[in-house]
């Protein structure tokens, strides 16, 4: 009887080798499977250098795409870079029919990126966005690694982990002017009549800064075009310190509110949801950020926008036009309507569309420049008429 | 005609046969006792007849038609009901409330608790079973609960009443009491099985008795007509002796001394109240009274698991009232605990394991904090040998699937092997079959005549009286009587339990200097 | 070969086969998901980790965090105390690694590893220490108290972070040195290919004699003794002396030493992880859960239940450019991991049955014999 149960047990064990052995095979013959798999150990054998193997598995079969975007941890839905990005990879590629996918990285780790570029690489993508600061060790390392391949990081530079920059020739930066769009909510707020005025932004990121100088000093030019006297418009200034809602953070904008704040500009990611309950429950207005966030709340009278979308759209353009824009810098701003304020859906009651087109067009034209810098203090803004409580 | 047959009952719990081919009959208006050892399969077999469990074989028979019993509202419906052995009885309702419940009556949805009223005050004169009606079931003892049990099957009108072991929980005036109602219950036309293991109960009670052993039905003997020894050997299958073999005590020094020990309860009642006594070597001193008295929270205070109020405990001449547990031990304190598997066992621990529970961190069982096995299997091999443990896998084996009896033998090996100069026992013959109670008794007494001090707690009457040297009745929190066994009756330990009678405790300590 | 199959090899053969139905099912999932390409995708799944000594390295890499705070919730478990407060203890022992090892600049760079992972370790005892205190002290059950002490420990390594080591550009904790990253002893020519070596390092042989010592502390010596005595019956464990309220801190002290251990060590790698400052709980301390459970809390389990679920993680990450849904794999991982659950259950059950058919051989062969 011992034969019999030492049967049973080698049967199982042998029903376990072989079903991992009889898959790992398959991948050298079933065709479903992504041909790419095996690169990794097949590399050594077939690579001339170092990282230039990927490019025989261009003509990707089914499974392969083309365009890749890497999400940073959130999904494509996080309303925020993601969400952005990847409307303007299928707006793209749904016109021109073009397969694309993207890929989110099994963790926040510069490896687990790495590893995700690498697998959409591998699937056949030529070009890859990646949507974010988070990005910039790992692009500084792709970047080398698949110099066939083209990337788009927004918002951030390539550098290594001692904080060198180094943008490659197959690397296009993107960045926004978020200083324009920030001027253009600032200015409308107070051209609309709102004396009592607020930001709060996620953290004291360049991005983020730049949006709460250009609040500023947009304020502050509508008062002087108004002829207001100094002290007319106040505003009050922090740092959430997150990008998450918290009730600690509808508690502060509702302390704001109660104490003459009448419209806030939540630069703040999700921390901005806390924002918008706050000035439901007061009956007082906000604004959104990055893209047009009226939808989310009746209080929200316009929002800051980046035009994510419509950069990430120019960029493929140009890429399957022969003409990607290698080892540049590209700046979105309003000449090329990288940023804006959401006119469409916007809750004004006196700031009119021709009001809103004419300081455009300041912009454009080069006659207001908001303060790009991000890394001096909101004292040395020159603002000569608003009053800026910093918290 | 039976009232009630059941006929070749078999029924099987995982492997392990409960009741096997078992038959019984029983007649209109007589009371029948159902003797066996513990895990002889009695329960088992009246909770097959009240439709707790289902027989896998057999069949019932209620007047000569077969019935097949769904649950226990379909036996109610045929007539028959059950005093559990717990009660099985909602504290925060009222007497009277417990006697309706499931079977109240309703007028548009509204309870009609009149006529309920007067039906149990009815029955209640009928049978004699005094109630107070409106009390709640948590402010009234154990005996007139357990006259709610019985009002509850009578409200019903059941017709075949099970006992499940009645007589535990109640003081001899209670039992005798008991023992009248179901006399008179009997008369009237009731029938009544009795579960019970004590056979001066059947002696008194039953007209007729069957006997279960090891699941098996051994026979039905007519009470009258039948010995106690004759009906001991029926239960355990051999001849035993009923009364113990006892050498008059040798009385040496003084080991235990208690000093008006206090307690404070919860509440506004102390658990304990000014209790004082001694025990000696070479003494056997009982403890006696009705469940709950106190004698849990005295032992617990002794032993260190609770901390005293005020007064003071001795071991010879060193006072622990506040030493650790451990401490105690080391001065010569072993402790059969009365929960054996809450205190005295570790149950997922093997054999071996638990046989070094209170000596783990001894040499030789370990070494730099690290446990010696071999040394520890050794130690544990020898304690099997003397007490004769039984177990599947020996020293090995889990506690857990071990019996009763051989748990409390590792318990009782462990504690007596280290030589204490005080054993403490509690309840140690609880759940255990006759045999094992047999052999732990003979093993207090050659304790107690190696000249150890030893003070026993039990519930038992028959235990108290025959192996102690000397007897302390605890009512709720006080030593109410110190006496000598041989010249007290079982109906005057009673009085004091119940609390109807006591001495001056003064005069009790003297008492107890001078026995 | 009775005894074996009573014993360890029951074990393992209860777990080959959970693994196996729970990996049918998540191919169910796969299936009703996408059809044409589930067969790849769960060919992928059960490959990948072995498709590269890379891959397997980055494999092992996932499986140490999660082994950690495995081996972590197992010895709490193993005493008689669920420690879901491995999350909270994890992230604190990585904050107080991170600070270290960026600020005590005045270590030489190994000795700051030692000392930071050191710290860690202590940071994560000292965390599930006071879930302890309030049990043996104030009664207070340690599953409540490790929930809120997961969120305090987040909430406040956030605070510290954005104090102390932030990163404004990247919302997160200062990047470490490089000369502070673990030591990776050679394994990164091993673990690697052509183009890189994946982050797999000194850790896991940490990892590994962390589980060697819970097992040596639990099973040989008087001190586990005590420990496994409380959490089987804390009476009798108080009736042999034992103090305790003692056993009951020192095993959630070292419960917490080991989770805050792997957060340390985690963080230390040359992956590039930052703390990110955000109000979520880090999922190893939860993983480590199932990694426990489904280790049947033995901490050799534990290393392989650890490796289990990275490699199934690693795989199913893998299926995303066939086109499945980031939810859909982990609908269809958890699938498998859900079912490696049942272990226990099947583990009875498969006992049963093998009893059963032994009891039929025996009798088939005394027949045999006597004719």
């Amino acid at each position: 009887m011992k034969k019999v149960l030492k049967f049973v047990m080698l049967f199982v064990a042998v029903l376990t080798i072989t079903a991992v052995f009889a898959a790992c095979t398959n991948d050298t013959t079933a065709p479903t499977v992504p041909v790419n798999i095996e690169t990794a150990t097949g590399s050594a054998e077939t690579a001339p250098a170092t990282g230039g193997t990927e490019m025989e598995n261009e003509p990707v079969d089914q499974a392969g795409f083309r365009i890749a975007l890497v999400t940073d941890y959130g999904g494509v839905d996080d309303g925020s870079f993601n969400q952005g990005a990847w409307e303007g990879i299928v707006a793209f590629a749904e016109a021109n029919a073009i397969s694309h996918q993207f890929i989110q990285p099994l963790a926040e780790s510069d490896a687990e990126y790495i590893n995700a570029i690498e697998m959409a690489v591998n699937s056949g993508a030529e070009i890859i966005v990646a949507p974010g600061f988070l990005f910039t060790t790992a692009l500084y390392v792709a970047q080398g690694m698949f110099p066939d391949v083209n990337f788009v990081l927004l918002d951030a530079s390539p550098e290594d982990e001692n904080g060198n920059v180094h943008v490659g020739d197959n690397v296009v930066t993107v960045f926004y002017a978020e200083e324009q769009s920030g001027f253009l909510a600032g200015y409308a707020a107070v051209m609309e009549g709102y004396r009592g005025l607020g930001f709060m932004g996620g953290m004291p990121m360049p991005p983020v800064t730049r949006f709460g100088y250009g609040f500023l000093e947009g304020a502050d030019y509508a008062a002087s075009v108004l002829g207001l006297n100094q002290g007319d418009v106040t505003v009050n200034f922090t740092y959430v310190m997150t990008f998450a809602p918290s009730p600690e953070i509808a508690a502060q904008a509702g302390a704001w509110f109660a104490s003459g704040t009448e419209v806030i500009f939540a630069a703040a990611g999700g921390a901005g949801f806390s924002v918008f309950n706050a000035a439901e429950a007061a009956g007082a207005s906000a604004i959104g950020v990055d893209i047009d966030q009226a939808p989310v709340s009746h209080t929200i009278i316009t929002s800051a926008l980046k035009e994510i979308s419509v950069s990430v759209y120019d960029i493929l353009t140009e890429h399957f036009n022969g003409n990607f824009p290698g080892g540049q810098s590209v700046i979105f701003d309003a000449s090329v309507y990288g940023v804006s304020l959401a006119m469409d859906t916007a809750r004004f009651q006196n700031f009119t569309r021709e009001q809103y087109e004419a300081v455009f067009a300041r912009l454009v034209s080069g006659e207001i420049v908001p303060t790009a810098q991000s890394d001096i203090s909101i004292s040395d803004l020159n603002l000569a008429l608003v009053v800026v409580n910093e918290m | 005609m039976y009232v009630i047959e059941m006929k070749n009952i078999t029924k099987r719990f995982s492997g392990i046969v409960a009741n096997d081919d078992v038959s019984l009959g029983l007649n209109k208006g007589e009371i029948h006792a159902l003797l066996g050892e513990n895990g002889a399969g009695k329960s088992t077999l009246m909770s097959i007849l009240f439709g707790l469990y289902k027989a896998e074989e057999g069949s019932i028979f209620k007047d000569g038609k077969s019935v097949v019993i769904a649950g226990p509202g379909h036996a109610t419906a045929l007539g028959i009901g059950m005093v559990h052995q717990h009660f099985k009885l909602v504290h925060n309702f009222t007497v009277l409330e417990n006697i309706v419940l499931g079977v109240e009556t309703t007028k548009h949805g509204v309870l009609q608790m009149k006529t309920a009223r007067q039906k149990v005050t009815e029955l209640s004169q009928k049978y004699a079973l005094e109630v107070d009606l409106d009390k709640e079931i948590r402010h009234i003892t154990v005996g007139m609960q357990q006259r709610v049990e019985i009002l509850k099957m009578l409200y019903r009108n059941n017709e075949i009443l099970i006992f499940d072991e009645p007589t535990a929980v109640l003081t001899p005036q209670e039992i005798d009491a008991l023992i009248k109602t179901m006399r008179n219950m009997a008369a009237e036309g009731k029938s009544i099985l009795f579960i019970t293991h004590k056979l001066d109960e059947i002696k008194q009670a039953a007209d007729r008795c069957s006997v279960l052993r090891k699941g098996k039905m051994i026979g039905t003997v007519d009470v009258a007509a039948t010995s106690k020894e004759e009906l001991s050997e029926m239960m355990v299958g051999r001849k035993l002796s009923l009364t113990l073999e006892k050498q008059p005590s040798k009385l040496g020094e003084t080991i235990l001394q208690v000093k008006n020990l206090t307690q404070k309860g919860d509440g506004e009642k102390n658990k304990l109240t000014n209790i004082s006594f001694e025990v000696k070597a070479g003494e056997i001193l009982c403890i006696a009274g009705i469940e709950g008295n106190g004698q849990t929270d005295l032992v617990n205070a002794i032993t260190g698991l609770s901390a005293v109020t005020s007064g003071e405990i001795f071991i010879s001449d060193t006072n622990i009232t506040t030493a650790k547990i451990r401490k105690r031990g080391e001065h010569g304190m072993a402790h059969i605990p009365e929960d054996r598997h809450k205190h005295g066992l570790i149950l997922d621990y093997n054999l071996a394991y638990n046989a070094i529970l209170q000596d783990y961190h001894k040499q030789p069982f370990q070494k730099l904090g690290f446990l010696q096995k071999s040394k520890i299997k050794q130690y544990a091999q020898k304690l099997v040998d003397n007490f004769d443990i039984r177990s599947g896998d020996g020293i090995d084996s889990v506690v857990r699937s071990m019996s009763g009896g051989n748990q409390q033998k590792i318990i009782l090996a462990r504690e007596t092997s280290a030589s204490p100069k005080l054993l403490i026992a509690v309840q140690p013959t609880r759940g255990l079959d006759v045999g094992a109670i047999e052999y732990i008794h003979k093993q207090l007494l050659a304790q107690r005549d190696a000249g150890k001090a030893i003070l026993l707690v039990s519930l038992e009457l028959e235990e108290v009286m025959n192996i102690s040297d000397r007897v302390l009745v605890m009512y709720e929190g006080e030593i109410v009587a110190n006496v000598n066994p041989q010249k007290i009756t079982f109906k005057e330990l009673g009085l004091y339990m119940s609390g109807a009678k006591r001495e001056n405790p003064s005069k009790s300590v003297e008492k107890a200097v001078a026995v | 070969m009775n005894k074996f199959l009573k014993g360890n090899g029951l074990s393992i053969l209860s777990s080959v086969s959970v693994v196996f139905a729970g990996m049918l099912l998540g191919f169910i999932v796969l299936f009703i998901s996408n059809a044409a390409q589930a067969p790849a995708a769960i060919a992928t799944i059960l490959t990948f980790g072995f498709s590269s000594l890379r891959n397997f390295g980055d494999v092992l890499y996932f499986a140490t965090p999660i082994i950690m705070t495995g081996l972590s919730v197992g010895f709490a478990y193993k005493t008689g105390l669920f420690n879901i407060g491995a999350s909270g203890q994890f992230t604190f022992g990585a904050f107080v690694a991170i600070y270290i090892v960026i600020n005590f600049d005045f270590l030489n760079p190994s000795l700051r590893i030692f000392v930071a992972l050191l710290a860690a370790t202590l940071a994560g005892a000292i965390w599930a220490a006071i879930p302890g205190l309030l049990k043996a002290y104030r009664n207070v059950h340690e599953v409540i108290s490790c929930i809120m002490t997961n969120y305090i420990g987040m909430l406040l390594v956030n605070y510290l972070i954005l104090n102390t080591i932030f990163d404004p550009m990247r919302a997160s904790s200062q990047r470490i040195p490089t000369s502070t990253h673990m030591p990776m002893w050679g394994l990164d020519y091993i673990f690697a290919d052509a183009t890189r070596a994946s982050p797999l390092n000194a850790s896991i042989f940490v990892a590994v004699f962390s589980a060697l010592l819970m097992y040596v502390i639990l099973e040989r010596t008087t001190f586990g003794y005590e420990l496994k005595a409380c959490g089987l019956n804390k009476d009798a464990a108080k009736y042999a002396g034992i103090n305790e309220n003692r056993s009951i801190i020192f095993s959630m002290m070292i419960s917490g030493a080991l989770a805050g251990l792997g957060g340390g060590m985690h963080f230390l790698s040359a992956a590039g992880r930052t703390m990110s400052v955000a109000d979520v709980l880090a999922n190893e301390g939860f993983m480590g859960i199932s990694v426990s459970l489904l280790g049947l809390n033995h901490p050799i389990g534990i290393i392989f239940s650890g490796v289990l679920i990275a490699y199934l993680q690693r795989g199913g990450f893998n299926i995303q450019p066939l086109g499945f849904a980031q939810e859909i794999i982990e609908i269809a991982i958890a699938v498998i991991i859900y079912f490696c659950a049942f272990v226990l259950l099947v583990r009875t059950q498969l006992g049963n049955i093998i009893a059963k058919i032994y009891r039929t051989i025996s009798k088939s062969e005394v027949k045999k014999n006597a004719t």
